[in-house]
């Protein structure tokens, strides 16, 4: 086969280009939504592992959050979507919510240690402010410290959002057409590797670049106020 | 200018560690996943034929399968491909005079590894039109029909049942592409079969379509929940299994097919036949 004929085989017999497409789609969706949870379930994770009594000895909260990421990040995702999809979730037919499901919860830990993790690095200065001019603890998490912690985790966040879109690639395992996957059905009809493997990487390469910019037109808006 | 290079320069290594992958296949790495059913031989021996010379002129052939097909392919009890493929294999191995050497891999990567990864494939594996345009066959060596496998009390009985219906396949396979054709059918593609039984019995698809040996194994693992219904009330085609070599290697193709010939002449097919697959 030529360069040209295998390009059709891969891409144009059969409409070919929309089971990319649709995978895409697929692709795209689990990662929005497990990006919404993990962001969500994140933040509170992270703010739970951060709460102390007022002596300043770590809450049961905190434990929890503790045990929660440690179980996350000590399983493999792949272990943890075949978990969801056979056991947890066995009855339910909606394959994109239980892979956003599964991929959320997988997030949501990774998530919580960059949230942490901007958090304190934001002064100790600024709270002990906040509180000597009156603010409850929560007002000034709230007011002062976030905001400001946001810029140190717009960058992290950025990245695992990417990963996060990456590792969906593995959904093909509970029989989800997602991109990847799309590659996959096209070369076992084609008996050709190259061109829907070469395509799909393409494809995830494109996506992830217009993402990359995005993200960096938000992390220069937030920088503005830098230079005075 | 610099801006220039860079990106030129970015270029080329990442071309140079696309081809080193490409080439370098020689290394052992997938001995994890390799089972050798004969003290392997030195590594170096691990390539595949490269498309000029015959894999007969080797002294180890590479053999692919999937161990997802029981009985033919499945992994055996040290967790390493057995079944009636395997045995077979071996045997066809011992006529060349060849070393064997199994490994396990997706079944629907199988066709276009023929060639580089591996030089032979056996898993149960059906002669079709596409297929033959990469690959050559040997001669048929198993008659297989296509099965349906339903929940006990389920209304699918004939071909118009199987419209508009959820249904799972393996990947890949002849029952994949059967289902993809069915008017209205919303295809659930697994990498196992066992998988999509799994998800039969959880409601998630409709029916399993797969070839009739595996189907009855798997039901026989759920004899109360499952049934197999035989293809042909579906108006399914009976199809050869056949063993893929690489596309032009005549020589490998003829040695194969005169084992195989040999085997069934001596009574040794049949006896496989007997232990693996009628279960005797």
């Amino acid at each position: 086969m030529t360069i040209g004929e295998k390009f059709t085989s891969a891409f144009i017999a059969e409409n070919r280009w929309q089971l990319y497409l649709k995978g895409l789609g697929i692709t795209i969706e689990i990662a929005f939504f497990a990006a919404i949870i993990g962001l969500i379930l994140g933040t509170v994770l992270a703010l739970m592992k951060l709460s102390t009594h007022k002596d300043g000895k770590p809450a049961a909260m905190s434990y929890i959050s503790t045990a929660y990421v440690d179980i996350i990040r000590g399983t493999p995702s792949v272990l943890q979507l075949l978990i969801m999809w056979f056991i947890v979730m066995k009855s339910s037919n909606n394959g994109v919510l239980v892979a956003s499901l599964s991929f959320g919860l997988n997030s949501a830990a990774y998530v919580s240690e960059i949230v942490r993790a901007g958090i304190l690095a934001v002064d100790k200065g600024q709270m002990e402010a906040g509180r000597s001019l009156g603010l409850t603890k929560g007002m000034t998490m709230r007011y002062i410290v976030l905001p400001q912690a946001m810029k140190n985790i717009i960058p992290p966040m950025g990245n695992e959002f990417i990963t996060l879109l990456k590792e969906t690639a593995i959904v093909g395992y509970v029989s989800l057409n997602d991109l990847t996957r799309a590659a996959n059905l096209i070369q076992s009809r084609t008996y050709e590797a190259f061109m829907p493997l070469i395509g799909a990487a393409v494809i995830y390469f494109v996506v992830i670049k217009a993402l990359t910019l995005v993200l960096g037109v938000v992390e220069r808006r937030l920088r503005r106020s830098d230079n005075r | 200018m610099k801006k220039l290079l860079a990106l030129v320069l970015t270029g080329v290594l990442g071309v140079s560690v696309l081809t080193a992958c490409g080439s370098s296949s020689s290394a052992p790495s997938a001995a994890a996943e390799t089972a050798s059913t004969e003290v392997a031989a030195a590594s170096t021996e691990t390539e595949t034929a490269s498309a000029s010379g015959s894999a007969l002129d080797k002294d180890t052939l590479i053999i692919g399968t999937n161990a997802a097909f029981p009985p033919f392919e499945y992994a055996g009890d040290d967790g390493t491909p057995a079944g009636f493929d395997v045995d077979l294999i071996n045997a066809i191995g011992e006529k060349l005079g060849k070393k064997v050497e199994v490994k396990d891999m997706e079944f629907d990567s199988l066709v276009a590894s023929i060639g580089n990864k591996i030089d032979i494939a056996i898993a149960g594996m059906t002669v079709t039109e596409e297929r033959q345009k990469m690959v050559d066959f040997s001669d048929p060596y198993y008659e297989a029909v296509q099965n349906v496998i339903v929940v006990n009390g389920s209304e699918i009985a004939s071909a118009d049942d199987l419209k508009n219906k959820k249904i799972g396949v393996q990947l890949g396979t002849t029952g994949d592409f059967i289902a993809s054709d069915i008017e209205g059918s919303e295809v659930s593609q697994y990498n196992k079969a066992v998988d999509a039984v799994n998800d039969l019995l959880n409601g998630r698809v409709d029916c399993v379509i797969i070839d009739a040996n595996p189907a009855q194994e798997f039901v026989s693992q759920h004899a109360e929940e499952l049934t197999a219904l035989e293809g042909t009330q579906f108006g399914f085609e009976t199809e050869n299994y056949a063993i893929a070599m690489p596309k032009g290697d005549a020589a490998l193709v003829e040695a194969v097919n005169q084992a195989l010939k040999e085997l069934k002449e001596d009574g040794t097919f049949d006896k496989l036949v007997a232990e693996n697959i009628t279960g005797e």
